[in-house]
């Protein structure tokens, strides 16, 4: 199924800050997470299709999944 | 107190009074600053510090009267007391068992060269004082608790850990105080508005456990501390003078690298 995939801040370091790609039926956030080599403990907010969701959520074709990293520092 | 009116009265002939004349006036009727100008406020007279606020008179004296904490006093925290006592909010608890470090010295306000060693609180209400006299700024040098929330009316979050920031929530949450927050890394920031109703905290930090001892310090460049900062006060403001902000509904993420802000809804 083909997702796009959105990443914000210094998740778009080293790559990209918007791109499409092919997924298999019944991947979860998470998987996405762990393929593009970012740590889950790094993620804060996750939305599908605007709608906030967690890393164990399924995602479906056409869906646009966006992935915020925690930003913790004051 | 007819006495004093007078004398401001007298004092403030073009509608605004000096803070030599409002110090006479503190001297001479044994009042504090703050008494004075908040004396004045009340007769719509405006104390020339705070002119071109551009506010009226009744709503610079919400903000005399409103009460903040500040909890972490390190880069957002004393950069937000800073901006609060320039708008002339009249009482601010700062709360922070930190001492300054060279380290800070790339982002946060209160930290210089002779302040290294020194509690951040205490640093920051001397600098204050100096800027702002007629305001009244208290310094606490330990973790937060409950109870620094108790008489206070918003609490903004100056903290540097996720896990802190939810057990402030957790406080916030049950006392009902807004939580305005902020955070900071690198080029990159985030502001918001934490309330009972929309758990934002719990949102931004979903896999934190309550006080849990997280992440090694990040690194953070000044002008993103400095603008998160901004936001953070300007949001203070807004909340204790009722105008509505887009941050009542709505998250902020800041990129000062693509110059990219965006509204994500809380």
């Amino acid at each position: 199924m083909q997702v796009t995939v959105k990443l914000f801040a210094f998740f778009r370091d080293g790559r990209f800050k918007e791109e499409g790609g092919e997924y298999p039926a019944g991947t979860v956030v998470g998987d996405i997470v762990d393929g593009l080599g970012i740590g889950r403990d790094e993620v804060g907010v996750v939305m599908i299709n605007s709608l906030q969701h967690s890393l164990q959520s399924p995602i479906a074709d056409g869906d646009i999944v966006a992935i915020f990293p925690v930003i913790g520092g004051g | 107190m007819n006495r004093l009116h007078d004398f401001i009265r007298q004092r403030a002939a073009s509608g605004n009074i000096s803070l030599a004349d409002a110090g006479e006036a503190a001297t001479a009727f044994h009042r504090s600053l703050m008494e004075v100008e908040e004396q004045a406020l009340l007769l719509d007279i405006m104390p020339l510090r705070y002119l071109r606020n551009g506010l009226r008179c009744r709503e610079q004296l919400r903000l005399l009267q409103a009460r903040v904490a500040v909890i972490g006093c390190g880069g957002l925290g004393g950069s937000v007391a800073a901006l609060l006592a320039r708008l002339g909010i009249g009482r601010l608890r700062l709360v922070d068992p930190d001492r300054f470090e060279e380290h800070n010295l790339n982002r946060q306000q209160f930290a210089t060269v002779d302040s290294l060693g020194r509690p951040k609180t205490e640093t920051a209400r001397t600098a204050i004082r100096s800027i702002n006299p007629a305001i009244e700024v208290e310094a606490i040098v330990r973790p937060f608790a409950e109870a620094d929330i108790e008489a206070i009316d918003i609490v903004v979050d100056g903290l540097d850990d996720g896990g802190k920031r939810l057990e402030l929530a957790a406080y916030c949450n049950k006392l009902a105080r807004p939580l305005v927050h902020g955070a900071v890394r690198e080029w990159h920031g985030q502001a918001g508005i934490a309330t009972a109703r929309n758990r934002l905290l719990a949102s931004l930090y979903p896999n934190v456990g309550q006080g849990s001892d997280s992440k090694p310090p990040m690194n953070v460049v000044a002008p993103t501390v400095t603008l998160i900062a901004a936001i953070q006060a300007a949001e203070t403001c807004k909340l204790i003078l009722g105008i509505d902000s887009p941050l009542a509904r709505s998250w902020m993420l800041c990129n000062l690298l693509d110059n990219v802000f965006e509204h994500i809804p809380a």
